[in-house]
C-alpha cells in the first residue's frame, strides 16, 4: 500500500465517522413515547401521575398500563376523585391537538374504569398543546409533552 | 438494536471500500475544453414567429450597450437603401456569401458571444433575430451602397411577394413586439381562465408616432361584470401611449400605417 | 421601360393592401404598477379643531393609502421626495408631465375639508398619467375619528379600479394576543384594523382563549375559552361586551365558525374520545349533528354558498381533508398528497380551499381546488398553520412560531400574510406575539 492509498483510507474512515454521527433515533414510528422519569410527578408514594404516548397515537403501551394499574389501585383505596388531563406536542395543528388530547385522556379513563374505578370518580379535560411541560422545541421535549396526567380533583 | 448495529457496520465498510477505489481517480481527471462551434446565420424569414426569452434579451441588450460605437439606428437616413430588406429577403447566393464572409472577418467576437449564450441557455428562443440582424447590419455598412443599387430592383420585386401575405416581415413585427413588451404593465390581479384579449387599432404617422388609438371592443368595456376587461384594456392603452413614438421601418409606410395590436395576457398570467 | 412597369406593379400591389397588420402582444411586465400618491390638500384648515390639526391628515391619510397599496404587492409607490408638483395645485389638475417624468403611471391626489355639519369630507381623484385624464373621483364623508377608514375605503376603490378585483383594506383582523413563558402562556382576544392600527383587547387573559372567528354579518365573534376550566365555544358581542356560551354540550366544544349567513355556528364536540361536527342555529338553538364517525372530525368550514362543508378528519388513520354536503351526507375525501392535512378554509370566492400541511417534519400553507386537484404549496416553515382568507379571496393570513431553545427561550409567534400566487409574504405588526388570526368581511358592506 503506497502512502497515497493510506492517506485516502484514513480520509475515508474519518468521513465514515462523520456520516455515522448523523444517525437518527432507532425508534420505529408509533414507538417514540417517552420512557424516562424526568417531569414525572407522583400521585402518591410509588404512583406516577402520568403516562406517555407516541406521535399521533392514543394507545397505551405496556409500561403505561403498569402505571395506570397503580393509579387505579390508589384511587380505589383512597376514594379520591381525579381529573385526567390529555396533552399533545406542538407538532400538529391546534384544533386537531385539542381532539387528540381528549382522545388520550379518554383512553386513560377507559383503562382506569376497566380496572374497577367508578366513572363518577373521573373527569376528563383536554389542553391540546396549550400546556407543555417542556417548552423546548426538541424531540425529547415533544415526547415529554405527549402525555396524560392524572391529578386530584379539587 | 444489534441488528441495526451490524447492518450499519456492513454498510459503512461497503462505503469505505467503494470510495477507496473511486475517490482518488476523480481528483485527477483533466478539465474538458469544449470545442469551438461554428454557426451559420440563417435567413430569418425562413423561421416562424419566435417567442421571446426576456432574460436572454436583457443579456443581449447589455452586450449591445458595450459595443455602442458600432451601433446603427434602425432608422437609417432615407437615401441609403434600408438594411432590413437585405436580410429579410433571400438574397441571390453570390451576394449572400460575400456578406457572410465579410461579417465573419470583421466581427469574430460578436459571433463568439452569441455562441456562448446559446450554450448557456438553449435553442432557438435565444435567437433574437432582430438583434442579430442589427449586428450583421453594422458590418455591412460599407457594402450597403454597392449592393444597394444592384439589389434594389431585386429586393423591391421580391418584397412585393412577401407583402402579399403580410404587411410586415417577421423581423419588423418582432421589432414592434419587443417595444410594446417593454411598455406593457400587465395588471397582476387578472383571472387567467377568462378570455382576456384586447384589440387596439392604431393609426401611425410616418415617423412612428401614434395618430389615433382605439379599442375595438369598446362596448365590452362598460358592460357589468366585465370589470377585468376594462382594467386590461386600460393597461393596453397605457402601454401604447408609453411606447409612443414607435420605432418603425423607414419604408413601407403604407404597409404599417394601420396596425392592430392584439393584447393577450393569458400566457403571462397562467404562471 | 422595365422600371416604369415595375413601378406600376408596385403601386398596384400596395394599394391592394388596406387591411391593417395584426400583431399579437402576448408578453409584458408582471411588475407592480408605478403609482404616485401626493400629499392631500387641506381646504379649510382654519375650521379644524386642535385635535384634528394634530392628526396631520394631509400626510397621514395618504400614508394609510400608500401602506395599503404597497403591502398588496401590486403597486410600486414612488418616493414622496421625487414629487415635482405640490399638493396645492396637484389636486386641481395635475401637470401630467411632472408626474410622468418620475415614471408614475397613475397618480392619486385629494382634498380634505370640514363641512357645515362638522363631518370630515375627503375628496380623492385617481389620475391616469399616461393618458393624461382622470380615471375616478369620489367624495367620502365620515366623523373625524374614522379618518383611517376613509383611507381604507379609498384604497379599496383604487385597488378595484386598477386590478378589477374587490379590495380588502376596509377590514379587521381578530386574533389571539400571546405573552408570557411558553408553558404558561397568557392569551387574550384582540382585534385590530387590517393594517395593524387601532389594536384593542377583548378579554383580560385570565383564561385561555383560542381560534376566534368573525360573524360575517354582525358584531358577533365566536371563539373557544377555558372559562372556569371548562373548554367551550362562546359568543362575544364586540359592541356590548356580552359573552355567552354556545349550546349546552356535556363535553368539550371547540373549532367554532359561523355559516356564511351568520345564522349558525358550526363546531366540533368531543365526547368519550370521539370528536364530531355539529351545528347550532343561533336563534332557534336547534342543534344538528353532521358527522358520526369514531374518528376525530374537526376544523369545519362552509362553502360561501352554504351548500358544502370542508373539514379535517383522521378516519383514514391520518389527518386528511373531506368535503360533505351541509346536511352531513356524501362525505368525500379531497386531499391527495403524502403527509397530514389540517385547518381547511373555503375561499370566499368559492374556488379554492386553503389548508395546513405537515410533511417530513415541515409545515406548509397551501391551496387546492375544491375537488382536491391543483394542490399548490405557498410557503414552508418550521411551524405555521391556520390560514384565513381575505374577503376577496386573494390573500391568506396565518401564524408562525419559531423553534424554542432550552426553557422555551427564543419562542415567538407572529402573524404573516401571503398572496395566493405565493408572492408577497409579509409579517403583520402586532403589539405582542400573536396566533389564530381570522379576517373579517368588508366593513362597508
Amino acid at each position: 500500500m503506497s502512502l497515497k492509498n493510506i492517506k485516502n483510507l484514513v480520509l475515508v474512515v474519518l468521513l465514515g465517522f462523520l456520516i455515522s454521527a448523523c444517525a437518527t433515533s432507532s425508534r420505529k414510528p408509533g414507538q417514540d413515547y417517552y420512557t424516562g422519569s424526568d417531569t414525572v410527578k407522583f400521585l402518591a408514594s410509588g404512583v406516577p401521575d402520568r403516562v406517555f404516548f407516541a406521535t399521533n397515537r392514543s394507545s397505551l403501551h405496556s409500561g403505561a398500563k403498569g402505571t395506570l394499574n397503580k393509579q387505579a389501585a390508589y384511587i380505589k383505596s383512597s376514594g379520591i376523585s381525579v381529573v385526567v388531563e390529555g396533552h399533545a406536542d406542538e407538532r400538529g395543528t391546534r384544533e386537531y391537538n385539542l381532539a387528540l388530547g381528549e382522545r388520550r385522556a379518554n383512553a386513560v379513563k377507559d383503562y382506569l374504569m376497566s380496572q374497577g374505578v367508578a366513572s363518577s370518580k373521573i373527569t376528563v379535560i383536554s389542553y391540546g398543546k396549550e400546556r407543555p411541560v417542556n417548552p423546548e422545541s426538541s424531540r425529547l421535549a415533544w415526547s415529554q409533552n405527549r402525555r396524560s396526567v392524572t391529578v386530584k380533583s379539587k | 438494536m444489534y441488528k441495526s448495529f451490524s447492518l450499519s457496520i456492513l454498510f459503512h465498510t461497503f462505503i469505505i471500500i467503494f470510495t477507496m477505489f473511486t475517490m482518488p481517480f476523480v481528483v485527477k481527471k483533466p478539465i474538458d475544453v469544449p470545442p469551438i462551434i461554428e454557426i451559420d446565420l440563417i435567413q430569418i424569414s425562413d423561421k416562424t414567429q419566435l417567442p421571446f426569452a426576456p432574460k436572454a434579451k436583457e443579456i443581449i441588450d447589455k452586450i449591445k450597450e458595450k459595443e455602442k460605437e458600432r451601433l446603427v439606428t434602425k432608422q437609417a437616413p432615407p437615401k441609403i437603401v434600408p438594411k432590413e430588406k437585405l436580410d429579410a429577403v433571400p438574397l441571390p447566393d453570390n451576394i449572400k456569401k460575400k456578406i457572410e464572409e465579410k461579417q465573419k472577418k470583421q466581427n469574430p467576437e460578436e459571433v463568439k458571444e452569441k455562441i456562448r449564450q446559446s450554450s448557456e441557455f438553449e435553442k432557438k428562443e435565444l435567437f433574437d433575430p432582430n438583434k442579430i440582424a442589427a449586428l450583421i447590419d453594422k458590418s455591412k455598412q460599407e457594402q450597403a451602397d454597392i449592393l444597394a443599387k444592384k439589389s434594389l430592383e431585386i429586393t423591391q420585386d421580391q418584397d412585393n411577394t412577401v407583402s402579399l401575405d403580410k404587411g410586415l416581415t417577421i423581423t419588423q413585427e418582432d421589432a414592434i413586439k419587443a417595444q410594446i413588451f417593454k411598455c406593457w404593465n400587465i395588471p397582476l390581479g387578472l383571472p387567467f381562465d377568462e378570455d382576456l384579449t384586447v384589440r387596439i387599432k392604431l393609426k401611425l404617422k410616418p415617423d412612428g408616432s401614434i395618430m389615433s388609438s382605439e379599442i375595438m371592443d369598446h362596448a365590452r368595456m362598460n358592460r357589468p361584470g366585465q370589470g377585468f376587461y376594462k382594467v386590461l384594456a386600460e393597461s393596453a392603452l397605457r402601454a401604447v401611449k408609453l411606447c409612443d413614438p414607435l420605432k418603425m421601418p423607414t419604408t413601407g409606410y403604407n404597409k404599417w400605417k394601420d396596425l392592430q395590436l392584439n393584447f393577450d395576457a393569458k400566457e403571462m398570467l397562467k404562471g | 421601360m422595365k422600371k416604369i412597369l415595375l413601378f406600376v406593379l408596385i403601386c398596384l400591389f400596395n394599394t391592394g393592401l388596406n387591411a391593417a397588420v395584426k400583431i399579437d402582444i402576448t408578453r409584458g411586465n408582471l411588475e407592480p404598477l408605478p403609482a404616485a400618491i401626493s400629499d392631500f390638500y387641506l381646504d379649510n384648515p382654519d375650521k379644524f379643531s386642535e385635535k384634528l390639526k394634530k392628526l396631520n391628515l394631509e400626510t397621514n391619510l395618504p400614508k394609510v393609502i400608500k401602506n395599503n397599496l404597497k403591502r398588496s404587492g401590486l403597486f410600486y409607490i414612488l418616493d414622496k421626495k421625487s414629487h415635482i408638483q405640490k399638493p396645492k395645485l396637484s389636486h386641481l389638475k395635475p401637470r401630467f408631465e411632472d408626474w410622468s417624468l418620475i415614471k408614475a403611471q397613475i397618480m392619486i391626489s385629494g382634498k380634505i375639508k370640514i363641512d357645515e355639519k362638522n363631518r370630515l369630507r375627503v375628496e380623492f381623484r385617481l389620475w391616469d398619467v399616461v393618458s393624461a385624464k382622470e380615471i375616478e373621483g369620489l367624495a367620502l364623508f365620515a366623523t373625524p375619528k374614522s379618518w383611517r377608514r376613509i383611507g381604507h375605503i379609498i384604497s379599496d376603490k383604487i385597488y378595484q379600479r386598477m386590478t378589477g378585483e374587490e379590495g380588502y383594506f376596509d377590514t379587521r383582523i381578530i386574533y389571539v394576543a400571546e405573552s408570557g413563558p411558553k408553558d404558561r402562556r397568557i392569551k387574550k382576544l384582540a382585534i385590530m384594523d387590517q393594517d395593524g392600527a387601532n389594536n384593542k383587547f377583548l378579554t383580560l387573559g385570565n383564561e385561555l382563549v383560542l381560534t376566534p372567528r368573525f360573524n360575517p354579518t354582525s358584531q358577533l365573534v365566536t371563539y373557544m375559552s377555558y372559562f372556569k376550566n371548562l373548554p367551550r365555544v362562546y359568543l362575544l358581542n364586540i359592541e356590548t361586551g356580552v359573552q355567552e356560551i354556545v349550546g349546552d354540550f356535556p363535553g368539550m366544544t371547540f373549532a367554532p365558525r359561523f355559516s356564511p349567513d351568520g345564522k349558525k355556528v358550526i363546531m366540533s364536540f368531543a365526547k368519550d374520545g370521539n370528536s364530531d361536527i355539529y351545528t347550532m342555529n343561533l336563534k332557534s338553538r336547534v342543534v344538528e349533528q353532521l358527522t358520526s364517525h369514531p374518528s376525530i372530525d374537526t376544523s369545519p368550514s362552509f362553502s360561501p354558498d352554504s351548500r358544502f362543508v370542508v373539514f379535517n378528519s383522521d378516519r383514514s388513520g391520518f389527518q386528511q381533508l373531506y368535503v360533505m354536503r351541509s346536511d352531513g351526507r356524501k362525505v368525500k375525501r379531497i386531499s391527495r398528497g403524502k403527509g397530514l392535512y389540517g385547518t381547511p378554509v373555503w375561499s370566499p370566492r368559492g374556488d379554492l380551499i386553503a389548508f395546513t400541511k405537515i410533511y417530513k417534519g415541515k409545515f406548509y400553507i397551501g391551496v387546492m381546488r375544491t375537488d382536491g386537484s391543483g394542490e399548490r404549496l405557498l410557503t414552508e416553515n418550521f411551524y405555521q398553520e391556520a390560514p384565513s382568507w381575505s374577503p376577496n379571496g386573494r390573500v391568506l393570513i396565518f401564524y408562525r412560531e419559531t423553534a424554542a431553545r432550552k426553557k422555551g427561550v427564543g419562542a415567538s409567534s407572529k402573524l404573516w400574510s401571503i398572496d395566493i400566487t405565493g408572492y408577497n409574504e409579509i409579517k403583520l405588526k402586532t403589539p405582542s406575539d400573536a396566533s389564530d388570526p381570522s379576517w373579517s368581511s368588508l366593513l362597508s358592506k
